[in-house]
Order: structure tokens, then sequence, then C-alpha cells
């Protein structure tokens, strides 16, 4: 077994460097990559949707003759079908997970927290590859007779049961989620070990920066409820391989047979907890980056570490207020909704905080600033709009309809996406060792902002409007087609947002090679990892440091002229 | 580099704590399944459902008793392995490799029993969780049969006493009693109750 | 059509419908409000302290007795002003309006509904008054009720999850194997509206669309005689598939 400290020998060949590294810092560039690809992937499906919704029976433009050959390239409603539920999975689990988590968990929790490697290297590359297998299975599903997974990514039986999906793409898809939840169990196990054990002499837990914070909530919830989803996935697969019939269920009740709606109760007691294993390490990066940039410590970081604690907890006991049109007993209803609203007072201490870090503070713009602040922005339209289906009579009209779709989309998939931008752009630097180009991620905000608002908010339009989800023709319905003109525009805001990722693209892959050639610190930030050389060197400390002050030691009025931060390596200056 | 007292402590706490939460989240599978299984059960008027009878308890029992002596024996295993005794540590661990195949011969049988009392895969709900819940034990079993065998090196006779196998078997024990724990529940709740 | 009449929700016909979209108005008040003073904060603070402005940053780390107050108060203002409102308004709501089904002794339509991929099949007791006879009237895709009368369902599905969704009651319930649901409105106006499936259910969700015709009394008792008639010879009886209804459990 190799150990964080135990330093072997630098690897030098190419595989032994880039396929099978034991480094944290090359394991974070391997999710990274693996990340982007399908983001690409899951942003081209998402604009599939949007057009078959603007356009319905018209042929996708460019690509469409190519990809559907047999209907003239117009997509077919059960391509749709597999495109929407792929286009949840592949973004939730594949993109979202691996960038955030993946990526930045592994990059920044040894390198914030002054630690050599994570506790277990060989966990850590094996999760990677198990991962990279998922993707395999996921994405090889398409190409077997019947395709993919079709059932939504949420799959409910009866429908992803052989009832309502013959086929191997729905088994392959319960597979792909089991390999992946097993890989991100094993990241899980990692994090919280390395944060717990080897943290730097000194560094107590509220001396971590918000965002390893974040992530350590975040891995907690991953390694106590992604099993639970295991243990879904596993009995639909029993069922649909094995002829088991856990969740079976005759058209009347007749005693005795299995039950559809336990598979619900089991994916959102997972589900609930991991719209917040999204959204956590986003609030965490978010919580640092707005302290970073208007050079003032974090207002309140010990009660946003607590708060965000706060809701990691009462995540888990509000699953079923996603069920409310299931008829649960009205006791339990009540319950739920009562434990949900509960969740806005720690998100309200979040926003206070957030607010009152850059109240007086020096803001300066930086590219990592505005996507953070965008983050405030939208995580404010999508914690708000909650509320309406956190309420049990209002969520009898809105349940299942583009309202929740803008909701969801507004709270996991814009703040988050925003808050991964906003790391990208901050760590790119330390972990390529060259800067990204401003202007490109000023241009690539403003786009992807002004377009993510006009598909998303949109959305919420068209659903309380009655607009119910998951429809690939909406418009054979009576009350929906004067909802035709708003749906072209959410379709041409999606387009937006999808070219609005080019000069990311671009600047991604140029600064890579061409960009200007990083200082040790650009963003002039005092936690761990800016003392090191960009990039850091193999086994990144030469002396493990010693920390002496807290991560956001900004403005104290008793540091030397010309300089306003301090590094956590540094004893805090008094007067 | 050296690695000093620190990181080696360090080192230790690190394999306690990671395996401790590799094994909540275990936990967390198996304990979904009984979930599932309350639920299941509760919302039925009578068990074993649609005039099943009751599965006869001769190999619950058998693979209770097994998986049991297996525990005590792996344990036995450890303790000789510290006091150094070459030749109780040879004989408990084969015992206990020996006693892991055995329950998964004694599971093989209660299928069997299952099979001739018309409960099968397909018979309805009863039938699904005596043997899909099984089935995932008995995966678990087949898991902690490697991880046994992980630790063969320590009973070669130069190796034993030897300190740097200690987390290794200490870890591949725990996962071993709480597959032992989880089929006593499973035993308890599934065939006696 | 003016936008603002494109994008309101469809017209409501239920005598409760009223209810959500007011506490939804009430909820949309409360959201502008406190939207209005997070983006205040946004856009003022980034204006008036960017690094141009503002050479200097504060010095405090927000913990201070006064700071801990302040953000403690957003929190409880954001309990008491919104969730508890909202917790009590709902309560009402549901206990009083759409839980509290109609009672043994009411006079109510009642209808069986069994949803399929992908069609709606609706079910009225006929002339015995007794489900899965002979007599029962049975439609699909057409669902007929008489306006100012309360309409109860129990709606069941026959594969795999369906919800029944009627935008105009701004009311929907899971159609579930295996289990019963239960829901109750009465209309307002006559008219024929749609029926929505609202839970993905396979490949043709999108055409599992049916239609609510709501007639007046008299038109309705007209249709439901003709529909006796039609019922009692058409009835196919040897076909096992047609007696898919089950015993009507009443509410209370």
């Amino acid at each position: 077994m190799t150990y964080a400290h135990g330093k072997h020998a630098e690897p030098k060949t190419f595989l032994s460097k880039y396929i099978f590294s034991f480094d944290h810092k090359v394991i974070a560039k391997q999710f990274l990559w693996y990340g982007i690809f399908f983001l690409l992937i899951g942003g081209l499906m998402a604009l599939m949707i949007r057009w078959t919704l603007a356009y319905p029976g018209e042929a996708f433009p460019v690509i469409g003759n190519w990809l559907f050959p047999e209907t003239g390239g117009v997509i077919p409603p059960d391509t749709y079908s597999m495109l929407f539920t792929l286009h949840g999975t592949i973004m939730i689990f594949y993109a979202i997970t691996p960038i955030l988590i993946g990526a930045f968990g592994n990059y920044c929790i040894p390198l914030m927290i002054g630690a050599r490697d994570m506790a277990f290297p060989t966990l850590n590359m094996l999760s990677f590859h198990l991962a990279a297998l998922s993707g395999l299975i996921l994405l090889s599903s398409l190409f077997f007779p019947l395709g993919g997974a079709a059932g939504g990514w949420t799959s409910y039986p009866t429908l992803s049961t052989l009832v309502g999906s013959p086929g191997i793409g729905q088994t392959l898809w319960c597979m792909a989620i089991f390999v992946l939840g097993a890989s991100s169990t094993m990241g899980a196990v990692n994090y919280i070990t390395t944060i717990i054990s080897f943290r730097a002499p000194g560094m107590g837990y509220f001396d971590m920066p918000l965002t390893v914070w974040g992530l350590w909530l975040t891995a907690i919830l991953n390694a106590i409820f992604i099993p639970v989803l295991g243990a879904g996935v596993m009995l639909l697969i029993f069922d649909r391989v094995f002829g088991t019939t856990f969740f079976l269920a005759g058209a009347a009740a007749t005693s005795g047979t299995g039950d559809p709606i336990l598979f619900q109760h089991v994916f959102w007691i997972f589900g609930h907890p991991e719209v917040y294993i999204l959204i956590l390490p986003a609030w965490g990066i978010v919580s640092d980056f707005l302290s970073f940039f208007a050079r003032k410590p974090a207002f309140g970081a010990k009660a946003t570490a607590l708060a965000m604690t706060t809701i990691s907890v009462l995540s888990t006991l509000v699953y079923g207020h996603h069920m409310f049109t299931t008829q649960m007993s009205p006791l339990l209803t009540q319950s739920f909704m009562t434990l949900t609203m509960t969740i806005s007072i720690p998100s309200a201490i979040l926003f206070a905080n957030w607010l009152g870090t850059i109240y007086k503070g020096s803001i300066r713009f930086t590219s990592p600033m505005l996507f953070s602040l965008g983050v405030v922005f939208v995580f404010g339209l999508g914690g708000l709009t909650g509320l309406y289906l956190g309420t049990v009579s209002t969520d009898l009209y809105l349940h299942d309809t583009y309202f929740v779709v803008g909701h969801f989309h507004y709270t996991m998939a814009a703040s988050v996406l925003l808050g991964g931008f906003a790391a990208i752009y901050f760590w790119f630097p330390k972990m390529f060792g060259r800067m990204m180009n401003e202007t490109m991620a000023k241009v690539h905000f403003w786009g992807t902002m002004i377009g993510l608002n006009g598909v998303f908010f949109g959305m919420m339009v068209v659903g309380h409007a009655g607009m119910h989800r998951r429809l690939y023709n909406p418009f054979v319905y009576e009350f929906l087609q004067k909802l035709i003109p708003i749906n072209t525009f959410i379709t041409y805001s999606a387009f937006v947002m999808g070219f609005a990722q080019l000069p990311f693209l671009w600047n991604f892959f140029h600064s890579l090679v061409k960009g200007k050639v990083a200082e040790s610190n650009p963003w002039e930030v005092g936690t761990l990892e800016w003392t090191l050389p960009s990039p850091p060197v193999n086994y990144n400390f030469e002396e493990i440091p010693v920390v002496q002050c807290g991560p956001h030691e900004f403005g104290n009025p008793n540091l030397p002229e010309g300089k306003d931060f301090q590094y956590q390596t540094e004893k805090l200056v008094e007067a | 580099m050296k690695i000093d007292i620190r990181e080696k402590i360090q080192r230790e706490e690190a394999s306690n704590i990671g395996f401790s939460v590799a094994m909540i989240s275990w936990g967390m599978l198996f304990a979904s399944l009984f979930l599932a299984y309350a639920l299941y059960r509760f919302k039925e008027t009578a068990w074993p459902p649609m005039g099943f009878e009751k599965v006869s308890l001769v190999w619950p029992t058998t693979s209770t008793i097994i998986i049991f002596l297996s525990s005590c024996t792996y344990y036995l295993y450890q303790k000789s392995y510290f006091m150094k005794q070459v030749k109780s540590t040879k004989f408990f661990y084969s015992v206990t490799v020996l006693f892991a195949s055995l329950f998964l011969v004694s599971q093989k049988m209660l299928w069997a029993t299952l099979h001739d009392s018309g409960l099968y895969t397909s018979s309805g709900i009863f039938a699904s969780i005596l043997h899909g819940f099984t089935w995932v034990h008995a995966g678990h079993v087949g898991i902690g049969i490697l991880a046994i065998l992980f630790v063969i090196p320590s009973v070669k006779t130069q190796n034993i006493g030897n300190e740097k196998f200690r987390i290794r078997m200490a870890n591949v024990g725990k996962f071993w009693h709480f597959l032992g724990i989880v089929w006593f529940l499973m035993y308890l709740t599934m065939f006696v109750l | 059509m003016s936008f603002w009449d494109s994008i309101k929700a469809p017209l409501d016909i239920s005598t409760n419908g009223q209810e959500i979209d007011s506490l939804f108005l009430y909820i949309t008040a409360w959201n502008v409000f406190f939207f209005l003073l997070v983006i205040t904060g946004l856009f003022w603070f980034s204006y008036r302290y960017s690094a141009k402005r503002n050479k200097k940053a504060d010095y405090t780390y927000g913990n201070t007795k006064k700071q801990l107050l302040a953000t403690l108060a957003i929190g409880a203002a954001v309990f008491f002003a919104i969730d508890l409102n909202i917790t009590r308004m709902s309560n009402d709501d549901m206990l009083g309006k759409f839980w509290n089904f109609p009672g043994d002794e009411e006079d109510t339509i009642k209808v069986e509904v069994l949803a399929q991929q992908w069609m709606w099949n609706f079910r009225y007791a006929g002339a015995d008054g007794v489900f899965n006879t002979e007599d029962d009237i049975l439609t699909n895709h057409e669902l007929h009720i008489p306006v100012g009368k309360k309409v109860e369902f129990r709606v069941t599905s026959k594969d795999v999850i369906h919800s029944f969704y009627l935008p105009n009651a701004r009311l929907k319930v899971d159609a579930m194997p295996g289990r019963i649901s239960r829901l109750w409105f009465e209309p307002t106006q006559t008219g024929t509206f749609d029926i929505a499936c609202a839970e993905m259910c396979g490949t043709h969700h999108y055409l599992m669309q049916g239609k609510m015709i709501v007639h007046s009394q008299e038109e309705y008792l007209a249709w439901l005689g003709e529909a006796q008639t039609v019922a009692n010879y058409a009835n196919d009886n040897e076909n096992i598939d047609n007696f898919w209804g089950w015993k009507w459990e009443t509410n209370k």
C-alpha cells in the first residue's frame, strides 16, 4: 500500500505519469478533462432538446442529418426521451460531480490543508478509473439495439423496469450509476480521511478555507447517501435481470407484490442530499472568493461554515417534498413541508454573510470574482423559487412542470456551473502554470449570464403557465399553444449560452499552451497552495507548513505599506 | 525524506478513519435494504404474503453458526499471530477460510430449499426479498473471502508477529465481523421473526 | 394576445384553484422583496466598493455581537415573514379544502380513473351506483362532468406511473400501479379543457392527452342517459379487461 507521505520516486513514463498516477494533482486534471468532455456532450444534448421544443418536427441544424439519417435530421420521440434522460444523468453525475468534486476536491484539499497527497493515493487512482469505466458503460449503452436509458434521470419504476423499458440501455444505465457510486464513495472516504488526519500542524477546522469546508461536507453526504442510491439501482437491476418483483405492482391494489413508490423513497433519500452534494463545494468556493477579491476577511466565516453544516443536516430530512403528489399521509406531508421551510434560515445567513463580505471591501473584478457574484445572483433566484415547491398546495400545481425544471437548473446547474467556472479561472494558473485571458473570460461570463437567465427564467415562466416536463411536442395541448413564442425565446437563449462557451474553450486550450506564464501567487491570496510554485512540484510541500492564521487575512491595518494580505504560514500581524 | 513519528501516527489514524467511513457507507447500503424490507413488510397484513409458508430454519441457522464460528477463528488467528504462535496462527487462518467458504455452500443450500418450496425469484415480493438480500450479502461474503486471502502473506512463518500486517489484518477483520452482524440481523428479521 | 396574457396560468375553473393562485402571489411578493434586497446589496456594493472607489477595505471578521445579531435577525425575518406564514396558509388550504374530501352523505360525481400507456380510461358506476358491474359507463380520453357539483376521482395505473394533471383546476395526483390515489374538485365553468399526464411515462408521454368536458347540469344528465343506453347494449361483458374497476372506498 502506498501512503501519502511515504514518498515514491517521481514517475517517468507516460503511463505512470498521466494514466496510472497516484498524484492527486494529476488525478484532479484527469477528472477535469473528463468533466469538460461530458459537459460538452450534455450541453449538446440540451441544445437538441431545446431545438425540438421550439421547432417540433424540424431538422436539427448542421449535424441533424448525420445523427438521425432515418428521419431526415428530425429528432424522433424515443431519441428525445433518451436525450433528456442522458442530459440529466450526464450533467449531474458525469460533468458537475467530476469538475467540482473530482477535479477541485482532489486538487484543493491536499494543497489547501498542507498535505503532500491524499490519504490513500491508490484508492484515489482507482476512483478515477472506475469513473472512466462508468462513463464508458453509459456511452456504450447508446449503441445497443433500442438505445440508451429513456426513463428520465430519476428512472422511476415501473417505467424503468421491463414493463416500460425493454432493451439493455436501462440496465447499463443502472450499472453505470452503480459503478460511479462506488467511485464517488471511494473519493469521499479519501477526502474525509485526508481532511481529518492530514491538516497541517496549527490548522484547526475553522482555519480551513471555506472551499475545503464545502468539499468536506459534500464528501460526508456522499459517503452516507450514495450507498442508498446504490441499493436502489441494485434492486432495479435485480428486477430487470433476474426477474424479482421489488418494484412491480398490479393495476389494482393486490396483496404481496412490490411497490414502485419505494424506489422514489430510496431515490430521494439519496437525491435530496445529492442536490447539496453538488452545491456545497460551489458555496464554499464562492464564500472564499468573495473574501479573496473583496480584499476583506470573510464575513462571519464560522457562521458560514456552520450554516453549511446545518443545511447538510437538514438536507437529509426533507426528501419527501419531491413526492407530494404521491399522496403520502397528510402528517408526513406537513412535516416535510415544515422541515423544508427551515432550510431558508441557514440560506439567509449565507446570503447575509456574502453581502457582508463585499460590504466596504475593495473589490477587484477579476473573472473568478465575477463568476462568484454571478452565483450569488442566480442562487438567490434559485433558492427563493424553491419556496413555491416546498409548499404543498402550490406544489400540487407546479410539480412536474417546467417551473421545477427552471428552479433546479438555477440551483444545481447555473449556480454550480458558475461556481465551477470561477474555480477553473482561479486555480488554472496553479494547475497549469499559465494565466487565462481575462477579456475572453469576461465575454464568457456575460454571454453565459444572459443566456442562462433567459433559459431558466423562461422555463419558470412556461412552468407557471402549466407546461409540464419531458414533452416531445407540448403544443398538442390547447392550453400550451400560446407558449410557442416564449419557448422559441428560451431556445434562442440556450443557443446564446451554448455559443458563450466557445470563448471559454478557446481560452482554456489557448492559455494551456500560449497563456502568460503565471507567478506563484497571481491573485495575492494567502492560502497554502499559493505559497508553492505554479504548478506545484511532485509531493507539494518540501517541509510541511505550520499554519499560524486564518485563510482570509486581508486588509489588516497593521500590515506594512503596500501589502494587504498575509500567508497562512505567517503569524497574524498585530500592532 | 524520512518518515517521522508524526506521519506514522497520522497514517495509522488515517487508516482507521478511512476504514470506519467505508464501513458507514457499507452500513448505509444494508440499512437501505432493511428499510425497504420494513416498508414492504409493514404494508402487508400478513407475512409471509400471498399464502407462502415461512422458510425452514435449518439452513439459515447453519449459516448463522458457520459465520459466527468463522468470526471467532479470525479473532483467534489474530491473537495467536501477535503471540507468535506459528502453528495455531496457520491453523486458525485456514479454518477461517474454510468456514467462510462453507458459509457460501450453506447459502447455496438455502437457495435450493427456497426453490423446493416454490419460492423462485419471480414469485412475488417475499421471494424477491429472500433472494435479493441474500445475494447481496453473499456477494459481499465473496469480497470478504478475497479480503481474507489478501492477508495470506501474514501466515508465512517468517512474517508471523510482524507489526506491518497489523492494520491490514484489523481492517479485514472488521469487515468480516461486519458481514457476520449483517447476516445475523437478516437471520433474525427475515427468517426467525 | 398580449405578452402578459400569453404567459398567464390557464383559466381557473375550480372553486379552490384561486387558493393556489393567491398563495403563489403571496410567495411571489415576498420573493420579489427579498430578491430585490439581495441584488440591491449585490449591485450597490459592487459599484460603491470596487477597488477603484474604495482603495482600502474594512478589516472586520463579522463576528462582533452586533454583526451576528444582524445576521440572525435576517434569518429570523425570513423564517417568520415567509416560512411560518406560508406553512400555515398551505396547511389551511390543504386540510380545509384539498384534503377535505366530500363526506358519504354528499351527492357527488364519482369517477374511477385508470391510466395506461398512453391513454386515460374513465369509469362511472352506472345506474346501479356500484362500480365494476355490467352497467358501468366506460369512456376513454373523455371525461364528462357537470358544472357546480363536486367530482371525486380515484386514480390508479395499469402499467407505469402516470400523473393525472388538470391544469385548469390547478391539481395533479400520481397514478401509481398498486395504489389508489384520491382527488376532488368542483368545476365552476362549462367548456372543454385539457387533461394531461405530468409524469414521464414513455415515448408517447406527450400524446397522453384527455379532454375534460364540463357540461351544464341538464346537458350532463342528457349525456349520462345516452351513455347509459350505449353502455347497456355495447359493453362487452365477456371481456375480462373491461372489469378493471374496483369497489369504491368511502372517504371517512
